[in-house]
């Protein structure tokens, strides 16, 4: 361990940069790392988050009580906006879920080494993404206390979910999603946990930890099935990313309605969702390794080829904006043309635009090597990116459904203040389960880390086989 | 450099270059040659016989434009596994630089013939009218060769820098290529799916779709990487590259085909007809009704048989990945089931007439199999079914012979691997584990 040096974003093809900064040895990598859980006092500032959080929270729960009081007639859906703000909330969250599954699967299979430093809580993100989305199909049909008619749970009125419907199909993408995306990242987090086993300071914790780690004593035969699984889950999961949201498009997309039935939607919603996660794992990695001192991990390279993720995919988002445009012009029909115009020209305009020029201008700053290495930027860019996300998917349920054949019950959508709050509520939910695991599980693979250090590969230089891999 | 001099193999084309051109580009061009013959002395029309002729084109094209697909990603993504077989992606892809050659037969048919249906709209076709500002000839001629110069240019500036880095491994031409590599990702994606709307989604005017740029390009991905195979192990059988290119390049191969080349094809393929399938809007079933009837029908099953379903299953496992005697069979069965998808995307034509005759589907079927077009007086299933011809063959046969024969004449002075490049220490070392 000597010259490693302190920046990494170097461009030299001859050498691949280091991930791990400033001298770290695996001791050292398991000290940091735990130390975001072991000190006795968070940082200031997760109290402060986590009580903003808490109270957003309780909005989200008040609102969902009042909701379920009066019905849903407290919300702006209505003829001919039947889908408000809960679909939209609801795809936004499933798209925003999406970032942890890819870093984990695909860019495992495409041997990204820098992934492990983002991937435990991008995964984690994935999670907590998915528990908002689905809350939101749950609280949005109305007589909730019959929720379970959405699965097709066999009974004596022989009475069945429809199963033509993309909307049941939802159901089973989300609830496997959920499930593998859950799988794979405690699969993932076991030889961390039983580090933090080992270091328990109080019995509960090492009961607790002991429990989740699952007897693992880090032998050799337990990292070859370890490597295994890990390998299989992230086969299994890498169809996962793509499907969940193909199927979510296709609640749009098998409908007649000008603007949602258009063949593209399947890749278009899969490249949106992978542009949105990635920015919400910035918007939360850039804070996180900044008040727990991970920059040694999640290095300024790690926060580049995020950026350069985020232009590919608001690239692809682009392409299919541009060629949604001009099909509908190509096709002839006047309902398309007029679905595309309005969309840009009509009473929506300004949400229109406003999603053009978060999602499709905005990543444009990613052209430039300054920008990819600014914090400022990228961190603007990436909440912008995230508003952009969200009024596509306005633009998408609104606009489509306010005009459509039928020029009689055209409508103009506006939510009301339980809708708002609710939204807002939704990101208590997200932050409060975030910060929870910040504070009580492994935040950074540190087993996953150690592998891609000088140390860890075959005839690796300086201390090599220093330490065991879990130590 | 230690591991690029270990080997001792012999890493040039040599006569094999010259050889490949008298044995391989010139009986395909002579078989072209018979195929045009055919049409002269046959009842073929010249719209049938160009017909096969784009969708071969299409065959040979798919493979060079994945090839420089394949270029831009390794340099976009800062590869290191692909070092050792990207120079056969670049020389495939640098056929682009006159593949436009190729392309003058559809361009004099589009002026010519009734191939492609728009270049003469009658008067009271306001649909057809309305795009008349897009598709008309000279704008579409324009873009053709817009398009054959953004590629060869891209191509030849790829194939160009490497062969020069072979000389002196200056690293500065990798950090080029993968500044380049971005915008020409982007200007690849829209000309190439423009592409494909203006030649193939074009010959059925009236009909859209948002996905078909997005379709041909997992089509190309799956061309291209098993001609990418194919032709690693062939230059390995020829004694070439011997010990540079091992079974972990080839299992790498073997995932990209299986990921982007089978299980990405048949996620937009399913998407694609899925959703025309579940919306059944008249205007866009069109396209799909024709492939579903007669001789088409067992061509769409073939697709999925052939296309997904058996690929899927041979390659899922890491070992048929790995034998390189399995996997050239294998790929010379997905070059076949490629051109099937190509003549699939091209050929059939949609029975307007017929369609507005009848009222139900199975009265479609029953008219499509037994009816007589009143007008002509010929049978439906004469003009509309599937009727390969031996021209089809010459044509497909012919164009990948010219191809593949005339490849090697962009590299016969140049190493068959990129041996100045920085990251081929890392490629040669390569394992999967």
């Amino acid at each position: 361990m000597t010259t490693l040096p302190i920046d990494n974003t170097f461009d030299d093809p001859a050498q691949r940069a280091p991930l791990v900064l400033n001298h770290h040895d695996f001791g050292t990598v398991t000290e940091k790392i735990c130390s975001v859980n072991e000190a006795r006092r968070a940082p200031r500032a997760w109290y402060v988050a986590f009580v903003i959080s808490l109270g957003f929270l309780g909005i989200f729960g008040a609102m969902i009580m009042y909701l379920f009081a009066t019905g849903v007639g407290v919300w702006g859906n209505q003829n001919p906006v039947m889908w408000g703000f809960p679909i939209i909330n609801f795809v936004f969250w499933v798209g925003i879920g999406h970032a942890g599954t890819l870093i984990s699967a695909i860019l495992f299979l495409f041997r990204q080494r820098w992934r492990t430093g983002i991937n435990r809580f991008a995964e984690a993100m994935t999670i907590f993404a998915v528990i908002c989305a689905g809350t939101f199909p749950g609280i949005h049909i109305g007589r909730v206390w019959v929720f379970y008619w959405m699965f097709p749970i066999p009974n004596q009125m022989e009475m069945w979910p429809q199963f033509r419907s993309p909307l049941v199909w939802d159901v089973f993408a989300i609830g496997t999603y959920f499930t593998v995306s859950l799988l794979f990242w405690y699969t993932g987090m076991v030889p961390d946990l039983a580090t933090f086993r080992d270091r328990a300071r109080t019995k509960i914790q090492a009961i607790i930890y002991g429990i989740l780690a699952l007897g693992w004593r880090g032998s050799v035969r337990h990292w070859h099935r370890y490597e295994r699984a890990y390998l299989l889950l992230a086969a299994l999961a890498t169809p996962l990313v793509l499907s969940v949201h193909s199927v979510v498009s296709f609640d749009f997309a098998v409908a007649q309605l000008p603007g949602w039935h258009t063949t593209i939607f399947p890749p278009y919603f899969v490249a949106g969702a992978i542009f949105s996660g990635f920015a919400m794992v910035m918007t939360l990695a850039i804070p996180a390794r900044q008040l727990w001192g991970l920059k040694d991990f999640i290095t300024l390279r790690h926060l580049e080829n995020m950026t350069k993720i985020i232009l590919v995919t608001g690239s692809m988002v682009g392409y299919a904006y541009s060629m949604e445009f001009f099909i509908a012009w190509y096709s002839g029909s006047m309902y398309e043309s007029f679905a595309m115009l309005n969309r840009a020209f009509g009473q929506y305009a300004w949400a229109y635009w406003i999603m053009v020029t978060c999602n499709v201008l905005v990543p444009q700053v990613f052209w430039f090597r300054a920008a990819r290495q600014s914090i400022p930027i990228m961190f603007t860019a990436c909440l912008l990116v995230n508003l952009g996300m969200w009024f596509e998917r306005f633009v998408i349920v609104v606009t489509s459904l306010a005009q459509d054949y039928l020029p009689s019950s055209w409508a103009y959508f506006t939510p009301t203040w339980v809708d708002l709050l609710t939204l807002a509520g939704s990101f208590g939910l997200f932050m409060t389960l975030f910060l929870l695991f910040c504070r009580y599980l492994p935040i950074i693979a540190i087993a996953e880390i150690k592998h891609t250090m000088p140390e860890a590969l075959p005839h690796g230089h300086g201390a090599a086989h220093r330490q065991e891999p879990t130590a | 450099m230690t591991t690029t001099e270990r080997c001792n193999e012999n890493r040039q084309l040599g006569d094999l270059a010259a050889r490949a051109v008298v044995f391989i580009a010139l009986p395909g061009a002579l078989l072209v040659a018979l195929g045009i013959l055919m049409t002269f002395k046959s009842d073929l029309t010249w719209e049938r016989f160009l017909r096969g002729y784009v969708a071969a084109f299409c065959f040979v094209l798919t493979i060079c434009l994945g090839g420089l697909f394949f270029t831009i990603l390794q340099h976009l993504s800062r590869a290191g596994w692909s070092v050792a077989v990207r120079r056969v992606a670049e020389a495939l892809a640098a056929n682009l630089r006159w593949i436009w050659i190729l392309f003058i037969p559809i361009a004099i048919g589009m002026y010519k013939t009734h191939l492609y249906e728009w270049t003469h709209v009658p008067p009271d076709d306001e649909l057809l009218g309305n795009k008349e500002i897009f598709l008309n000839p000279t704008f579409w001629m324009i873009r053709a060769a817009f398009y054959f110069a953004v590629w060869g240019g891209l191509a030849h500036f790829f194939l160009r820098n490497s062969i020069a880095q072979d000389a002196d491994g200056d690293p500065k031409t990798t950090l080029r290529m993968a500044r380049v590599a971005a915008p020409a990702m982007i200007v690849y994606a829209l000309t190439q799916s423009f592409a494909v709307i203006d030649w193939v989604m074009s010959l059925e005017p009236k009909w859209f779709s948002t996905m078909f740029g997005v379709y041909f390009f997992a089509a190309s991905c799956f061309g291209f990487l098993a001609t990418l195979i194919l032709v690693c192990y062939l230059l390995q059988r020829s004694g070439r590259v011997t010990e540079s290119i091992t079974a972990e390049h080839y299992q790498d191969m073997g995932k990209f085909l299986f990921a982007f080349g089978v299980v990405f094809w048949a996620y937009i393929a399913y998407s694609q007809y899925m959703l025309i399938w579940y919306a059944d809007i008249p205007e866009e079933t069109t396209w799909f009704i024709v492939r579903q009837l007669g001789g088409w029908r067992g061509l769409s099953i073939l697709l999925i048989l052939g296309h997904f379903v058996g690929p899927f299953l041979l390659l899922l496992s890491r070992h048929p990945k790995r034998w390189t005697n399995v996997l050239p069979a294998i790929c010379v069965w997905m070059l076949f089931i490629h051109f099937i998808d190509m003549y699939w995307l091209v050929l059939p034509e949609y029975p307007a007439e017929l369609v507005a005759s009848v009222s139900t589907y199975p009265q479609l079927i029953e008219a499509f199999e037994n009816g007589i077009d009143p007008a002509t007086g010929i049978p439906w299933l004469a003009r509309y079914d599937m009727h390969p011809h031996l021209a089809d063959a010459c044509c497909l046969l012919g164009l990948a012979g010219i191809v593949l024969g005339l490849t090697g004449l962009s590299v016969r002075n140049a190493s068959l691997i990129p041996i100045g490049d920085p990251r081929l220490p890392e490629s040669l070392a390569f394992e999967n584990f």
